[in-house]
Order: C-alpha cells, then sequence, then structure tokens
C-alpha cells in the first residue's frame, strides 16, 4: 500500500520557524511507523532526525505525536493508523532537531521524586535480600513498568500549561517507591508530591493512562497518591 | 537553539485525547462560561443605566440560558464523577464507563430543560 507520512521538520541551523514535509512510500499493513521513519532516513532525506534505540518498546526513545497522539513509533503498526500518517515531536519540550526534544525539563521533574530505593536499616540478619510478600510486590506493580519515554507527561494539559508540573511519570516513579513496602522514605516523598506543582496541578484529564505505551494505569496510581497526602495512610 | 515548548490553545485542543478529553475542554469551558455569566450579573448591577440594561437582556435571553446552562449542569456532573474518582481511585478502572454514565445523566436533563426554556421562550 502507498502511505503519505506527513512530518515535523525543523532545523535550528536553517530554518526560524516549523514546517512539515510529506513523502509517498511503500509501505506494508505491518509495518510500524518507525520503520517507515527509518526508510524516509534511509532512502529519501538522511538530514530526517529522530531517536530510536531498541526498537522494540522497552527503551522509550522514540515517544512521538502520531496522528495526534502520542505513541511509541516501534510499537504502531500502519493498519492501526492508516494511510495517511502525521508525525510530530512531542508536546510541552523544547523541539532541538525535527522529532528530537530536549528532555531536560522531563528528567528534572522525575529526580524531583527521589527515583531510587532508600532504606538506611541494617541488612536482615543472613545478610541477604529484604524479602517481600508477592501481595506487597503486588501493590506497586503496575508502576514498575515506566520506561520513561514521556508519552504521558508531554500528554498532559497542566504540564503544558507549567513544565513545573511533575507531570504523570515522576508521579508514577513516586508511586512506585511509595507502596514499596522495603522503602523507608514514603512520608518524604509524600511531601514533596504534595507540594504545588505535584499532585494539586493532576485534573484527571486522564490522557497519560492512554498514552502510557505499557499500559499502566496512572491515573489510578495518581488518584492513589492523592488519597494517601489526603488520608497520611498508605495501604 | 531550539524551538520553544508552548503548547497553543489551537495545538492543545489538537491533542486526540478522545472522550477524556473532551470532558476535559468542557468542563473548563464550563468554569469559564458561569465566571462570565456571574460577572456580567455583577457588572449589570454596579454600572446600571443603558450599559447595565444591556447586560441584562444578553443574560436573560433564551440563548443565553440555554448556554450559561450548558456551563452549569456540565460543570457539576464531570466534577462530580472527578471528585468520585478522586475518593475512590479504583473506581478509576472504569473511568469509561463513568463518562457513559455523566453523558447518560448530562443528555436528557439538559435535553429537557432546553425543552423547558425553549418553549417559555419562543412558546409565548
Amino acid at each position: 500500500m502507498q502511505v503519505t507520512l506527513k512530518i515535523f521538520r525543523y532545523n535550528p541551523e536553517v530554518d526560524k520557524q516549523f514546517h512539515y514535509e510529506t513523502y509517498t512510500i511503500e509501505a506494508e499493513e505491518n509495518d510500524r511507523i518507525l520503520d517507515l521513519l527509518e526508510h524516509v532516513k534511509g532512502y529519501k532525506d538522511g538530514t530526517l532526525s529522530f531517536r530510536r534505540s531498541c526498537a522494540h518498546g522497552v527503551c522509550g526513545s522514540d515517544a512521538m505525536r502520531i496522528n495526534g497522539r502520542n505513541m511509541l513509533a516501534c510499537k504502531t503498526l500502519v493498519r492501526d493508523i492508516g494511510d495517511r500518517i502525521t508525525v510530530e515531536p512531542l508536546l510541552g519540550l523544547k523541539v532541538v532537531k525535527d522529532l528530537i526534544v530536549d528532555m531536560e525539563p522531563f528528567f528534572d521533574n522525575y529526580k524531583k521524586v527521589l527515583p531510587y530505593f532508600i532504606n538506611d536499616s541494617p541488612l536482615p540478619a543472613d545478610g541477604r535480600e529484604r524479602l517481600q510478600s508477592p501481595e506487597q510486590r503486588a501493590r506497586f506493580d503496575e508502576s514498575t513498568k515506566c520506561i520513561l519515554c514521556a508519552a504521558c507527561t508531554t500528554s498532559c494539559p497542566s504540564f503544558w500549561a507549567s513544565d513545573q508540573y511533575y507531570g504523570p511519570a515522576a508521579l508514577v516513579t513516586a508511586h512506585r517507591f511509595i507502596f514499596d513496602s522495603r522503602d523507608e522514605a514514603a512520608a518524604e516523598r509524600l511531601h514533596i508530591v504534595a507540594e504545588t506543582d505535584g499532585l494539586a496541578r493532576c485534573h484527571t484529564a486522564y490522557n497519560c493512562t492512554m498514552a502510557c505505551p505499557r499500559e499502566i494505569p496512572i491515573t489510578k496510581a495518581i488518584g492513589e497518591l492523592k488519597l494517601a497526602t489526603l488520608t497520611g495512610k498508605i495501604e | 537553539m531550539s524551538l520553544k515548548r508552548n503548547v497553543s490553545l489551537a495545538t492543545g485542543l489538537r491533542y486526540r485525547g478522545q472522550g477524556p478529553m473532551l470532558t476535559y475542554v468542557l468542563h473548563r469551558i464550563g468554569g469559564l462560561g458561569m465566571a462570565i455569566f456571574v460577572a456580567m450579573h455583577i457588572l449589570a448591577s454596579y454600572l446600571g443605566g443603558d450599559i447595565g440594561g444591556l447586560l441584562n437582556d444578553i443574560y436573560e435571553n433564551w440563548a443565553f440560558q440555554i448556554f450559561v446552562f450548558f456551563c452549569a449542569l456540565f460543570h457539576a456532573i464531570n466534577g462530580l464523577r472527578i471528585t468520585i474518582l478522586d475518593l475512590f481511585p479504583k473506581l478509576i478502572e472504569h473511568s469509561r464507563e463513568a463518562i457513559w454514565i455523566e453523558w447518560a445523566v448530562f443528555i436528557p436533563v439538559y435535553g429537557i430543560a432546553v425543552f423547558v426554556i425553549l418553549s417559555t421562550a419562543l412558546g409565548g
């Protein structure tokens, strides 16, 4: 089948403003959008720039807006989109070149929630791992799936308004550690997410959950954090 | 050099978030509509005279009443849905169904209200 691929283009060394370029290429229904971008870069215009790494939905490098919605280019098939495809960079982050955005504000927000395991207590007597029941592990299982692709955060209207808002990805990470029975910094993290630029800016728009390529119930995780900050209880 | 991050209203509205995004946008329009209504009310009383009378005529007009009732009713029902989901996060799994229920409540109530406003205004 023939596919019309319209791509957002911006070269900071040449362009003052962005523009779109359209390419008509042959594609299979089972081709991924990433395959089409690789084809354009390889055979039509080598200056096209985009991020990609694993190409299997694990690294989260190739999150972009495909036909107006955030998706991973490596997980999106042509048959699910149709033969007229528009590819644009993520919203709310500066465009460095073409489909590449500056991820720094995203990672700055991520760091705010202390995204690492904190436990200063001595190790168990046997000196081995800190044990956890399957139920305790299941409590935060979904939140561990985040690949930091930024599809959720850059689909959020609150983040579009202010990049000071921590965003769904950072809040999901906070959820992952707050509800981990082995971690000891839940109170500190709850205090952090209760700041003005934290949970209060989530207006339950639900875009994040719909954009997540790992199908993490993000709005639910944020809802659980909101309840935990209200009640002071982690259940 | 890089392009600024600002997301314009038009760009934001073009994001295809489907049903939940629609309710998010309508909720904001509802809030804005009510704020305009209240502001007109206050201004009409404060200014009086011809301008006050003109503002009075606008917000008492049946078309404006249909608009304001849309704003107030949608804002209230959608706000109730969000409040319930925020208080009971487990229900967020059923967010899609919650939006369908919201529309199922909103459409008949708003339909009846529009019918009453129109039959009163145009029926004489």
